[in-house]
């Protein structure tokens, strides 16, 4: 225990903290510029001077910490005259232009000097200039404001970890650059602006649009990008949005952001937001009313039902989509329409993933904080890159490697380049081989754990690859192998972060097995990553054809007779149709019908030719949207959906965290769940919600997972897994788990071609975020990366176009050297319209997973013809 | 007295290993390695060396933290970035004497088992940074550096690290974070880098003078060299003498040489025998002193007794004909110039101190300037991150203190 006196008053305290932090802890107000909770203490502002009995200098309680029987003096004449003179010094260079600034009223000097300043400036000899800085498309800097903190270089260095900006120049003339001088080359994070005391980096989205008092409302909620589920705050002026801006310190975020939590949200403003219904009418989609779009869908089902029976119908629920909305959905396809025939995206590998790690583990082994990554003693990540699918996430990855904890990359993930102790890059495809080498060298170093000696048996089974013989199919020297072989079997704790990537591929299942083999052996966490805020929710609420809410097998009896008789609706208990399945046979015609609630399906899967096709042999798609998207565009009846920030509901995220997003203005439109109760009524079934309430009570009713679950209880601190309900228990299972063939892992690639690689990059990871204009001009257009000899080999160099092409189609794009890929690779993105990825794929599927595959695409290059 | 640190200074080719062996060098380092390492630091302990960088911190103390660190490895920096206006005592050593800072710095690190070593050089200096590393190259080749120095199993290697031109990077922590490749900025303390130094471990930062003083002890003994000039602070010292002195140089003389001994007898008198009005005897951050003050020992202990420092014993002397507004008001343009930027106080006040300043220079002054003057610098003092503010802010209290007059009849015409 130390006990300090500050103002006279006694503070004891536990831990020996700084005297700033002593004194807060008391409720004594020191102010401070330069410190920041999230940042390592600096010590150059001055401002928190102190006077401390015993040490003739004053002293900045930022830096000092408490020793037993310290005492500080905060109010002194000498500390307020010392704060003062700071104070003038500081207003020497900085502008006094809070007239227009944007940051005024939110301003910690604009306050400070208002509390304790001088009424009047002495400097008589002019202040420094700079010109405000536009090179940036969504920052605008203005260092003339600039007070040195350095709390955007510490936030940009130590926390983003991207050590894009620094302070240039010496005395007054200090500032804040990016090492280019002009625009950022960074990821856009944007959590600089965040923690800028003044306004010398602002957001461009809203200067000079918005004043702090005129905020009406601040509403929580809680971004819509991807699976981490980031707070973020809405301030909302009379009907309108001002901004999204993050509470420092809140959320599992603490108040950090990347570039589309920061930037992105103005696609709820999007031109391509829909108004109105339409319905397609002589070819073409044409504004009708919701009345008559109601009637049109629900006819249109009933006759297709009727003509076909229930098995022609299919419902395709988005993972942007709400809890609430998608519970709806699959009762509505389940017991209105008679089908099972009801699943999304998240059953091409994230749902098929963890309950293949539950089987082997039990029941949440996904439910793993993400905060916990950085306690974890070491990282393996593999099929995709973290700080673009999930940067929040990542920047834990960063945050450990900083601490000194080993991080072990396998494939491209340029986000980690300078955050990885070892980094594996195999040729193309190849890393199942790499991963059976890993498990073999493991069974060797590593002692079986007991517990599951079934597993045991099956991991002993495989047959192993020794690091010579994968060295030439991978491409990776033996020592490279070892090393990560090394640092995997010193782990004992290790987080293991699993992208999709690696599942979605011819082997995907069997990837599945040697990851699963490799958690065993080293007693990992799983993160699974999720491009969807919601992913996790369609797998919890039933929107899979064989499980119902609460993850309960819809072939158990007693399950299907709860749900029955909670939901007062017949059910089949045949398995649906999975997604692929529905669009197999929309393609072969047995489907005639799909209902799709907000999935761009047409640009999200590959092949976008075949799913287009299948589309187009439908008689009745029914697209439930906010935007309109390619996927709408084919659609029979298109209805508006609300957007995020319109409307109430819950995500659940890939911790299997729930969280309540608010609703913060007004829209076009209706919410999903609504229009799908508005359809059930015509069809004769009145679902009687009056709100969202009735609707979490039905599911807190249905799905013992769900339990008791209340709003209260999911905008509380932590709602996390397993909740207050119940998972499922059930016994370790392995039935359907073959060992692998080996063998035919031992190809190796052919060295004269260029594969394709799906590149989920940090703007546009997806389709969603090019509707943002912010973010859309961070990053006009999709890129593609290729290696400098190939890029020679092409006579391409950066910026020229290149002409990509497979059976399946081609497209354009621009290029991007990226030294860091293998020579025989393009990355390609898929991101925007009729120029992914997506468009030269086939449609090939994993014969187990039943996911389309993103391996084997070989393309040919040329350059593209000159553009303008 | 017989020169200890600049004993072959007027060899012309004094930088070469084989005339320094001719003088016994590396003998010191040969008996050393016979010794214990904590019997290395005994000695310097014994010695009463104090650090000749300027704060005249006492060397095996500071060793001392070092050594009791059990953090490995442990970093020996030679702070050679002799930036503070007015110095260039250790730019002969550096030029004419490098296999003494070798040699010291090769005992040192064997006393603090240190393996690598930085010579943080100024970036200034290019001839020397040639001497040097022409010097570790011979070091290399006779087996006096390397993985297993004179076949005692001891290993130390050395780099010369050129600076970028920041006079902050005098500062010890400031030129860790140089020498660490960040922009150099001084660190907060504690820890200090004898705790936590280079690349986080346990550094000793000592100066060119202060390593090249090492091989003497381990030649006559610390109880010898204890016994040359003040008892308090012993040994020989670099003054670098520059200014309206007859015959300006780099004198190496016992600590405690008065001043005016200095001025009068080792630098010939006033240069056209004219009167001496003011000396700084340190380096510019040390308080100026009036011509009638100059009786005083040169040394750390007494130097504060007479309102000044021993700095780092560069005596810069102006006679009648300065005008000291004009040597104050550039003073005060360089402490602006290298301010680094990261307090409030040095960057903003120390350039509004140079504003109020050239208009006094100017004859634009008002009135209130020096009252004025005065409280910026009373507002700088003692609130800086480092001392380099603090440095800025005496300067012009102390010149203000001694001569008001000056600065006040340039205001009132």
């Amino acid at each position: 225990m130390i006990t300090v006196t500050i103002n006279g008053k006694k503070i004891t305290l536990e831990k020996q903290v700084t005297v700033l932090e002593a004194a807060r802890s008391a409720g004594i107000k020191i102010p401070t510029l330069c410190h920041h909770e999230t940042l390592e203490a600096f010590g150059g502002c001055r401002l928190c001077l102190v006077e401390i009995e015993k040490i003739p200098k004053l002293q900045t309680s930022c830096t000092i910490y408490i020793t037993d029987g310290m005492v500080v003096h905060s109010e002194t004449e000498r500390v307020v005259n010392a704060r003062k003179a700071m104070l003038e010094f500081l207003l020497i260079n900085h502008p006094l232009d809070c007239p227009y600034c944007d940051k005024a009223g939110e301003c910690d000097l604009q306050d400070l000097a208002a509390k304790y300043g001088p009424t009047t400036g002495r400097f008589a000899e002019g202040k420094r200039t700079h010109p405000e800085s536009y090179d940036d498309p969504v920052i605008v800097r203005n260092m003339e404001r600039c007070i040195s903190c350095t709390r955007c270089v510490r936030m940009c260095d130590k926390v983003q970890g991207a050590s894009a900006i620094s302070m240039v120049n010496r005395t007054s003339k200090t500032f804040v650059e990016p090492f280019s001088g002009k625009r950022y080359d960074c990821e856009y994070c944007g959590n600089c602006l965040s923690v800028c005391p003044v306004g010398a980096i602002m957001s461009r989205m809203y200067k000079h649009k918005y004043r702090p008092w005129y905020i009406d409302k601040n509403i929580n909620t809680i971004c819509s990008y991807c699976g981490v589920g980031c707070s973020v705050t809405a301030q909302v002026k009379g009907d309108s949005l001002v901004r999204v801006v993050p509470e420092m310190g809140k959320g599992l975020n603490k108040g950090l952001l990347c570039v589309r939590g920061r930037f992105g949200y103005d696609y709820v403003n999007s031109s391509a937001r829909l108004k109105t219904p339409l319905i397609r009418r002589n070819g073409e989609l044409q504004q009708v009313t919701w009345s008559e779009a109601f009637k049109y869908a629900a006819d249109r089902l009933r006759d297709i039902k009727e003509r076909y029976g229930s098995e022609a119908i299919a419902g395709i629920a988005g993972g942007r989509c709400a809890n609430e909305d998608i519970y709806i959905f699959q009762k509505f396809i389940r017991g209105v329409l008679g089908s099972n025939n009801i699943d999304s995206i998240a059953n091409f590998s994230y749902a098929p993933a963890q309950r293949f790690f539950e089987r082997i583990f039990g029941q949440g082994v996904t439910a793993n904080s993400i905060q916990g990554i950085s306690n974890s003693d070491g990282i393996f990540v593999v099929g995709g890159d973290p700080t673009s699918i999930n940067p929040i996430l990542g920047l834990q990855i960063r945050a450990a490697y900083q601490q000194g904890i080993p991080v072990i990359t396998v494939g491209d993930t340029p986000g980690l380049k300078r955050f990885a102790t070892c980094m594996l890059k195999p040729n193309p495809f190849t890393e199942t081989a790499l991963l059976v080498s890993l498990l073999s060298e493991l069974k060797v170093k590593k002692q079986f754990l007991g517990g599951n000696s079934s597993f045991e048996r099956l991991i002993n089974n495989i047959s192993a690859l020794s690091m010579k013989e994968v060295e030439d199919i991978c491409g990776l020297p033996t020592d490279n192998i070892a090393s990560a072989v090394n640092m995997l079997s010193n782990m004992t704790n290790p987080s293991i972060v699993i992208g999709k990537d690696i599942l979605q591929r011819t082997d995907g299942h069997i990837n599945l097995l040697l990851l699963s083999a490799i958690m065993y052996l080293i007693n990992g966490r799983v993160y699974l990553l999720s491009e969807f805020p919601n992913e996790q929710g369609l797998v919890d609420m039933g929107c899979l054809p064989d499980m119902l809410p609460g993850g309960r097998p819809i072939e158990i009896e007693s399950f299907k007779k709860r749900y029955e008789e909670i939901v007062g609706l017949n059910i089949s208990s045949t398995h649906g149709l999975s997604l692929s399945g529905i669009i197999e046979n929309a393609y072969t015609g047995k489907i005639k019908a799909i209902q799709i609630i907000g999935e761009n399906v047409l640009s999200n899967i590959p092949d976008s030719n075949y799913v287009g096709k299948a589309f187009s042999n439908l008689e009745l798609l029914i697209v439930q949207d906010s935007l309109m998207t390619e996927t709408a565009g084919l659609a029979h009846v298109v209805l508006p959906s609300l957007s995020w920030l319109e409307r109430k509901g819950s995500y659940t995220n890939l911790e299997r965290r729930m969280q309540f997003m608010g609703k913060a203005v007004e829209g076009d439109g209706l919410e999903d769940w609504r229009i799908i109760s508005e359809i059930s009524k015509m069809l004769s079934f009145d679902m009687g919600y009056k709100g969202l309430e009735d609707i979490l009570s039905e599911i807190a009713r249905v799905s013992p997972l769900h339990k008791d679950i209340t709003y209260n209880d999911i905008s509380g601190d932590e709602c996390i897994w397993p909740y207050k309900g119940e998972p499922l228990r059930h016994g370790v299972s392995l039935e359907g788990m073959d060992v692998p063939d080996i063998g035919s892992l031992l190809k190796k690639p052919a060295k004269d071609r260029v594969y394709a690689v799906f590149d989920k990059e940090l703007f546009h990871p997806d389709s969603l975020s090019r509707k943002s204009a912010a973010i859309s001009s961070i990053s006009p257009e999709p890129c593609s990366r290729v290696n400098r000899a190939l890029a020679d080999r092409l006579s391409v160099s950066e910026g020229d176009y290149l002409n990509i092409s497979t059976d399946a189609g081609s497209i354009e794009m621009a290029v991007k050297i990226d030294e860091d890929i293998p020579e025989n690779v393009v990355m390609i993105p898929n991101n925007f319209e009729g120029k992914g990825i997506f468009n030269i794929m086939q449609w090939k599927l994993n014969p187990v997973l039943k996911c389309p595959v993103l391996d084997g695409n070989e393309v040919k290059l040329k350059k593209a013809e000159a553009r303008s | 007295m017989k020169r200890a640190l600049l004993r072959n200074i007027d060899n012309t080719n004094s930088a070469d290993i084989n005339e320094y062996i001719k003088i016994s060098g590396y003998a010191s380092l040969l008996k050393a390695l016979e010794m214990k390492p904590s019997d290395v630091i005994d000695e310097v302990k014994t010695s009463g060396l104090r650090g000749r960088g300027g704060a005249g911190f006492p060397t095996a103390t500071k060793w001392a933290f070092a050594s009791m660190d059990p953090k490995f490895p442990k970093y020996l920096i030679c702070n050679a970035d002799e930036g503070e206006p007015g110095t260039f005592k250790d730019r002969p050593i550096l030029e004419k004497n490098p296999h003494q800072l070798i040699e010291g710095m090769i005992i040192s690190a064997y006393a603090l088992s240190a393996e690598y070593g930085y010579i943080y050089l100024r970036g200034e200096y290019p001839n020397a940074c040639n001497i040097l590393n022409n010097a570790i190259k011979q070091a290399y080749g006779k087996g006096y550096l390397g993985d297993n120095i004179s076949g005692k199993g001891v290993r130390f290697h050395l780099h010369v690290h050129q600076g970028a031109g920041a006079y902050i990077c005098g500062e010890e922590t400031a030129l860790i974070d140089s020498l660490e490749g960040k922009r150099g900025q001084p660190r907060i303390k504690p820890p200090f880098p004898v705790n936590e130094g280079f690349l986080s471990r346990p550094t000793i930062v000592n100066n060119v003078e202060t390593f090249a003083n090492i091989p003497y002890i381990m030649e006559i003994g610390g109880e010898q060299y204890a016994k040359i000039g003040s008892p308090q602070c012993p040994g020989p010292k670099l003054f670098s003498v520059s200014g309206h002195v007859k015959t300006p140089g780099v004198y190496e003389l016992p600590m405690g040489t008065t001043l005016r001994e200095i001025i009068y007898t080792h630098c010939g008198g006033i240069k056209d025998d004219k009167k001496l009005k003011a000396v700084i005897p340190g380096g510019i951050s040390t308080p100026i002193l009036p011509a009638d003050k100059i009786d005083c020992p040169m040394d750390f202990v007494s130097m504060p007794r007479y309102g000044s420092m021993l700095g780092s014993g560069a005596v810069m002397v102006f006679d009648e004909s300065t005008d000291l507004v004009k040597v104050c008001l550039r003073a005060i343009k360089f402490f602006e110039h290298e301010s680094c930027g990261k307090c409030t106080p040095c960057r903003e006040g120390v350039g509004w101190m140079r504003a109020i300043l050239k208009r006094i220079c100017d004859y634009n002054g008002r009135e209130t300037d020096i009252e004025h003057l005065l409280e910026v610098s009373e507002n700088i003092s003692g609130n800086t991150f480092c001392p380099l503010g603090d440095g800025a802010a005496t300067v012009v209290q102390n010149f203000i203190k001694h001569f008001r007059g000056e600065f006040e009849s340039k205001i009132k015409i």
